[in-house]
């Protein structure tokens, strides 16, 4: 995975913390918290494109770190089995919620719908004036399936293979799912090009989708 | 004819068909060909390789101190920080042993073995097969009730009682009010059943209410454990 | 849910101030109903007899049997930190298991911020398993081979029911109306009340609650009413045709109807009151237990 920088000195005292929270010391905890929140939550945020969601998953993850904390036995580094667990967390309530979040009281959109084609573009370059700010916006505006694949795989580094063993899916279907992700996020960043440079916040019903 | 109006091909047809699997990092020698000869598919490529470098590049995000204060509260309400050093901490480790029902299973299981192994100088209690039978009995309840009667039974309710005591604070009010009426409900029949059971050791009808009373005992206290684990 | 409600906003921000207050004045009663909770609804198609369960942990539930191949389910809660999930199996076709559960956003959301209320209309061969520990629940029109209940406090009321039921409340009232086929209810503390029954099998059980059982009984059905403290009050036509086994260690019986005493219990219970008897031909098997609590029988 891409952000894993684990310096020797670093991975020393984050064995002991990990061994001091074994021992349910709460100072560990916190420091253990302190060393990876950023980390979770901005994981947690990006996949589930709002800041109260990812709050209660961040905290939710963590609690099922501290009860599971015993079971570390040091196969794999710390991080990476906790980036895992902060996965699963969020995908079970990506699941829990997928009918609800989509169609309780929206129109279920399917996540097959085909991507949008360029008929009729110009050459513009897009993303030459496309800032984090507008990707964030991007991002939490995808359909959660193609959002899952895009935060797991371009931003936090996964392989296919990993994605594909997380979403109980095929390595083929994680990298065509991935592909129309980033082809609508293209989509979604041209439409609203204009609107995003004059600083103005767009509500995800004003973006038009051209067919 | 209006040069700002793309020309779809069948090469930028084939060229998207690539483009996936070239992002990723496969030969596909047909992409960077027609990305010469097309500045249309070639707009897109950059837009999506400029893309990846972004979200590489996306700042962690920090969360409120909300989120820590909510964590290290609930932790503290489960006791998962430990009081004491020491030979405790690596006691409750063990996730399982502080799980009521797998600890009251393995008291009953010795118990019921020091049971069996025991010289009998005494009947057996009559065991209530109709109550038993029902399936308002839980799992545990309803093998104990076959293999060892009312005595493993009376352990395995002081088991969940400990247990229940222990974590009754975390039940909202109204749960817990519900649970103690029950509870002292049980006690009271459990009393009176014993009461008469002294006078008359043979009333069957004494002995069935006993071992319904715990039965139900049991399995109200499992069902407000569970309810206190979240499930 | 949040999302569509920053739109709203955003829309009515951009609009001409006059406008907007006449428009906000007309919506006004709009956002107090708004404001008594979150609604969601939603239809699911699924196969005839789907198996449906509800996770809750207080509000009233109530589900309704219908002649749709559907489940609609009407949610409401109280906070917009509860929130009610759902999960439909098979993902893309038919649903065969729907299962609804409400779950907390803050876990520091407590008391009556965890209400959920929900309305569900079922298929009438539907299967349900209902877990409502604070709330209540109440189970109408249906025609189901496996349906169970279960509340802490909460009452639970079943009407025109078919099928194999089980109810059970630690605390809560049961109350069975014009149910067939098999019945069990458990209770602790209790009231247990059948009305009009059509089962064929019943075994009801409360410790301290009492029993009330008004109706006839059903040819070759098997009743066994248990009440630890509780009193216990038969109510059956002149017609109920049952073999009668009541008894009580230190209650009191006391019968209306005409028997036929069958036999002497072979156990001796010198200080219990025992009746065996007929009444007609006994053709339902009637079986009334109690430890201190009074057993009567009556005649409507």
């Amino acid at each position: 995975m891409s952000q894993q920088k684990t310096a020797a000195p670093k991975a020393a005292s984050e064995t002991q913390l990990v061994g001091r929270a074994q021992r349910g010391e709460e100072e560990a905890f916190a420091a253990l918290f302190e060393m990876h929140k950023r980390r979770v939550y901005s994981l947690c945020l990006r996949m589930t494109g709002n800041v109260a969601e990812a709050e209660d998953l961040t905290q939710e993850a963590f609690l099922q770190l501290f009860r599971k904390i015993s079971t570390f036995r040091g196969e794999s580094a710390f991080s990476t089995w906790l980036h895992r667990l902060a996965v699963n967390v969020v995908l079970m309530h990506l699941r829990k919620k997928g009918l609800q979040q989509v169609s309780l009281d929206e129109v279920d959109t399917s996540q097959d719908e085909p991507v949008k084609r360029d008929y009729g573009d110009n050459d513009r370059r897009l993303l030459g004036s496309v800032d984090r700010i507008s990707l964030t916006r991007a991002i939490a505006d995808l359909p959660p399936g193609y959002r899952t694949v895009f935060v797991l795989h371009d931003v936090e580094g996964y392989e296919h293979n990993e994605i594909a063993e997380i979403m109980k899916c095929s390595v083929g279907n994680s990298k065509s799912q991935l592909h129309k992700a980033r082809m609508k996020l293209r989509d979604w960043l041209r439409q609203n090009q204009g609107l995003m440079t004059a600083g103005e916040p767009v509500a995800s019903d004003q973006a038009p989708t051209e067919r | 004819m209006d040069d700002t109006r793309r020309q779809r091909t069948a090469e930028c047809d084939c060229f998207e068909l690539e483009l996936a699997a070239y992002l990723e990092g496969e030969s596909r020698p047909f992409v960077p060909a027609h990305l010469r000869e097309c500045r249309f598919c070639k707009v897109v490529f950059e837009d999506l390789s400029r893309l990846r470098t972004l979200a590489r590049e996306l700042p962690l995000e920090e969360p409120s101190r909300a989120v820590w204060s909510n964590i290290r509260a609930q932790l503290a309400t489960q006791r998962a920080f430990a009081e004491t050093a020491g030979v405790w901490n690596w006691f409750w480790q063990w996730d399982f042993l502080r799980r009521p029902l797998p600890v009251a299973t393995f008291a009953c299981m010795l118990i019921l073995g020091c049971w069996f192994t025991a010289p009998r100088n005494y009947p057996q209690p009559e065991p209530a097969a109709s109550l038993a039978a029902s399936r308002g009995e839980t799992d545990l309840v309803r093998s104990m009730a076959f293999a060892g009667g009312a005595t493993g039974l009376e352990q395995a309710v002081r088991e969940l009682e400990a247990a229940f005591k222990a974590r009754e604070r975390s039940l909202a009010p109204d749960v817990k009010a519900t649970y103690e009426h029950s509870l002292s409900s049980l006690d009271a029949s459990i009393r009176e059943c014993n009461d008469s059971l002294q006078r008359e050791p043979g009333n069957s009808l004494a002995h069935e209410y006993l071992f319904a009373a715990y039965s139900q005992k049991a399995e109200v206290l499992s069902s407000a454990l569970e309810i206190d684990e979240g499930r | 849910m949040a999302d569509r409600h920053q739109q709203i906003t955003k829309k009515a921000t951009a609009m001409p101030f006059g406008l907007g207050i006449i428009l906000c004045s007309l919506a006004l009663p709009g956002i107090l109903v708004a404001a008594d909770g979150n609604r969601s609804e939603k239809t699911f198609e699924t196969t005839p007899s789907p198996r449906v369960t509800v996770s809750n942990m207080t509000g009233q539930i109530l589900v309704r049997g219908w002649d749709k191949p559907q489940v609609h389910i009407l949610c409401t809660v109280i906070s917009p930190r509860v929130e009610v999930d759902s999960e439909v199996l098979p993902p893309n076709e038919l649903a065969d298991k729907i299962h609804f559960s409400t779950h907390l956003l803050d876990p520091l959301t407590v008391g009556k911020d965890q209400t959920a209320d929900y309305s569900l209309d079922v298929p009438m061969g539907s299967s349900l398993e209902i877990r409502n520990p604070q709330g209540s629940v109440r189970i109408e029109k249906l025609q189901s081979d496996d349906t169970s209940v279960e509340t802490v406090g909460g009452a639970i009321l079943i009407s025109d029911f078919s099928g194999h039921l089980f109810v059970r409340s630690i605390g809560g009232n049961i109350d069975v109306t014009r149910a067939s086929g098999r019945v069990e209810a458990y209770s602790i503390t209790g009231d247990l009340h059948f009305v009009s029954p059509e089962t064929s099998k019943l075994r009801a059980t409360t410790t301290s609650g009492r029993i009330f059982f008004e109706g006839d009984f059903a040819d070759g059905g098997d009743y066994s009413l248990s009440a630890y403290s509780g009193d216990m009050d038969i109510v059956c036509p002149r017609s109920a045709s049952f073999e009668l086994s009541a008894k009580t260690v230190r209650g009191k019986l006391e019968n209306e109807m005409p028997m036929t005493i069958r036999h002497q219990p072979a156990t001796p219970l010198s200080s219990a009151n025992s009746l065996f008897g007929t009444h007609l031909t006994g053709k339902a098997t009637v079986s009334l237990k109690s430890f201190s609590g009074t057993i009567r029988i009556r005649q409507r």
